[in-house]
């Protein structure tokens, strides 16, 4: 007797399953030449993260489609499935009940979008950049290149914090200058400074104004809006351009310092 | 100045303080523009065209948006159901583009004008925009090609009721823009709604004896549908 035509179980036969894998294998090199082509194509054209939603419906769709179109090789039949599938559903829901719920998670993630693939966000205490959002996980890369898995149950009942959501954000400098300067001086100057800056957005207005007379400085907060994709930039660019440009104006910006009244005259040595 | 020149032999082109030169190195070009910071770029070919032109001004120092966001320097009162044209200036940046055939590849992108952004509408929904700070003419103003363009705006007030327009916000993706060695020209519409709402969007309208610049996105293959966007945020 032929080893193809021996029949594994039912009348499905060793020739069946090689023809079942053969199927398979096919269907997954062509899912893969098909979003490869895509990704090539659109990848200029559309936002990443749409991108790769669309990528991942395709390559899992030609796959579903295949795996369903050799079902009755095997000997199954589609309404079959279905009527077992309640079972089934029941025994792998308690049996995997954290994969399920990842599952879910991942899919109201999908949906709801609290973060996109390259947002810079903050989830459970990890921060960096969202690589990917997969159907059990999400991949963060930390700022300093770390890659973190987090399961997408953890990601969809964690407080996040998306840094880049909204268009624009807010940050702030507070500069102590002495109490021999002119704060109004000041002031202006860090407003010029502000002004020449074209990520410093013109609306909303920068805020400057004197926030508390410090003890050793006159203490001036700089509220500034940037666009949220460069608003780090800005902080870091601005601050030691603004210290070097009120030096460079004859305005101090004071160490700490303490007067100190002794009660009894000192005698000091020479 | 703007326009079309074969790379085997490129005048040296000056934009006020900035020199634009192309120089023959054994088998290649080098291209190089000096004024304030200095660009060099490698050009391996053998012949091809280098276009420069007036672009959408949305692209320096970084691009971060596609809206431009004039605000007029004083305000424009429009009657109900009425129509009018204004003419405003919008900035100028300069695109330098590799030509062959039909095509085109972006070399280098200048401007003399002071880059500004600003937020129009509010942080969580509202969006990005290039600032720009205008007058309001009733005839084309002479203006330096090389800094400013002249923006003609049809203000449309359907709205049966007077509205007064501070700003205006376009969408880039649908700017033409045309160019002569006088004038760098673009034209927009402004459909007002209501007091606070309107529709804008760019027209593809010039004169005759003018040059019709190559856009930003038509260079980078962006395909882009006719691009209208609702002034929500109000006027």
């Amino acid at each position: 007797m032929n080893i193809l035509s021996q029949k594994v179980y039912g009348d499905v036969t060793v020739y069946d399953l090689i023809v079942v894998l053969a199927v398979m294998a096919i269907a997954t090199v062509i899912a893969k030449v098909v979003t490869t082509n895509i990704r090539r194509v659109l990848i200029d054209k559309m936002r990443r993260d749409q991108l790769e939603l669309m990528l991942k419906i395709v390559y899992y769709g030609i796959i579903l489609f295949a795996f369903i179109g050799i079902l009755p090789i095997l000997g199954l039949e589609l309404s079959g499935l279905l009527v077992a599938g309640g079972i089934v559903g029941i025994v792998i829901g308690f049996a995997s009940q954290s994969v399920i719920s990842n599952l879910i998670s991942g899919i109201f993630l999908v949906s709801e979008k609290p973060i996109k693939i390259g947002d810079q966000v903050c989830v459970d205490g990890i921060t960096g950049f969202v690589e990917d959002i997969h159907i059990l996980s999400t991949i963060i890369r930390t700022y300093d290149g770390l890659y973190v898995r987090i399961p997408n149950e953890k990601v969809f009942t964690s407080s996040i914090t998306n840094y880049v959501a909204n268009v624009a954000r807010r940050f702030e400098y507070v500069i102590g200058i002495s109490y021999r300067d002119d704060a109004e001086r000041a002031i202006e100057i860090i407003r010029k400074i502000l002004d020449d800056h074209p990520f410093v957005l013109k609306n909303p207005e920068p805020q400057i104004f004197v926030k508390d007379l410090g003890e050793s400085s006159v203490n001036i907060a700089v509220r500034i809006w940037a666009p949220s994709l460069v608003w780090y930039d800005v902080k870091m660019e601005l601050l030691w351009k603004i210290k070097k440009e009120l030096e460079s104006n004859g305005i101090e910006i004071p160490f700490p310092q303490r007067t100190i009244w002794f009660a009894n005259e000192l005698k000091l040595k020479n | 100045m703007y326009g079309w020149f074969d790379i085997q032999n490129f005048p040296v082109l000056s934009f006020n303080k900035i020199k634009v030169i192309v120089k023959k190195d054994n088998n290649f070009y080098r291209y190089i523009r000096e004024g304030d910071e200095k660009v060099e770029k490698i050009i391996v070919t053998k012949s091809c065209n280098l276009v420069i032109n007036p672009i959408e001004p949305v692209n320096l120092p970084k691009n971060l948006t596609n809206f431009l966001y004039i605000e007029l320097e004083n305000p424009v009162f429009s009657e109900p159901k009425s129509s009018t044209d204004v003419y405003l200036t919008f900035p100028i940046e300069i695109g330098v583009f590799l030509a062959m055939k039909k095509s085109f590849e972006v070399l280098d992108i200048f401007s003399l004008q002071k880059q500004k952004y600003t937020l129009y509408g509010n942080p969580r929904t509202g969006i990005i925009c290039r600032y720009w700070r205008s007058d309001v003419y009733s005839k084309i103003p002479e203006l330096d090609p090389i800094r400013n363009g002249v923006l003609k705006l049809k203000i449309v007030n359907n709205s049966d009721e007077w509205v007064e327009i501070k700003r205006i916000v376009l969408d880039v993706y649908g700017m033409k823009i045309y160019y002569n060695e006088s004038l760098v020209f673009s034209s927009a519409l402004m459909n007002i709604v209501s007091r606070n709402v309107a529709e804008t969007f760019f027209l593809d309208e010039s004169f005759r004896d003018m040059n019709k610049s190559i856009e930003l996105y038509v260079a980078r293959r962006i395909p882009t549908m006719k691009k209208k966007f609702v002034m929500e945020w109000g006027l």
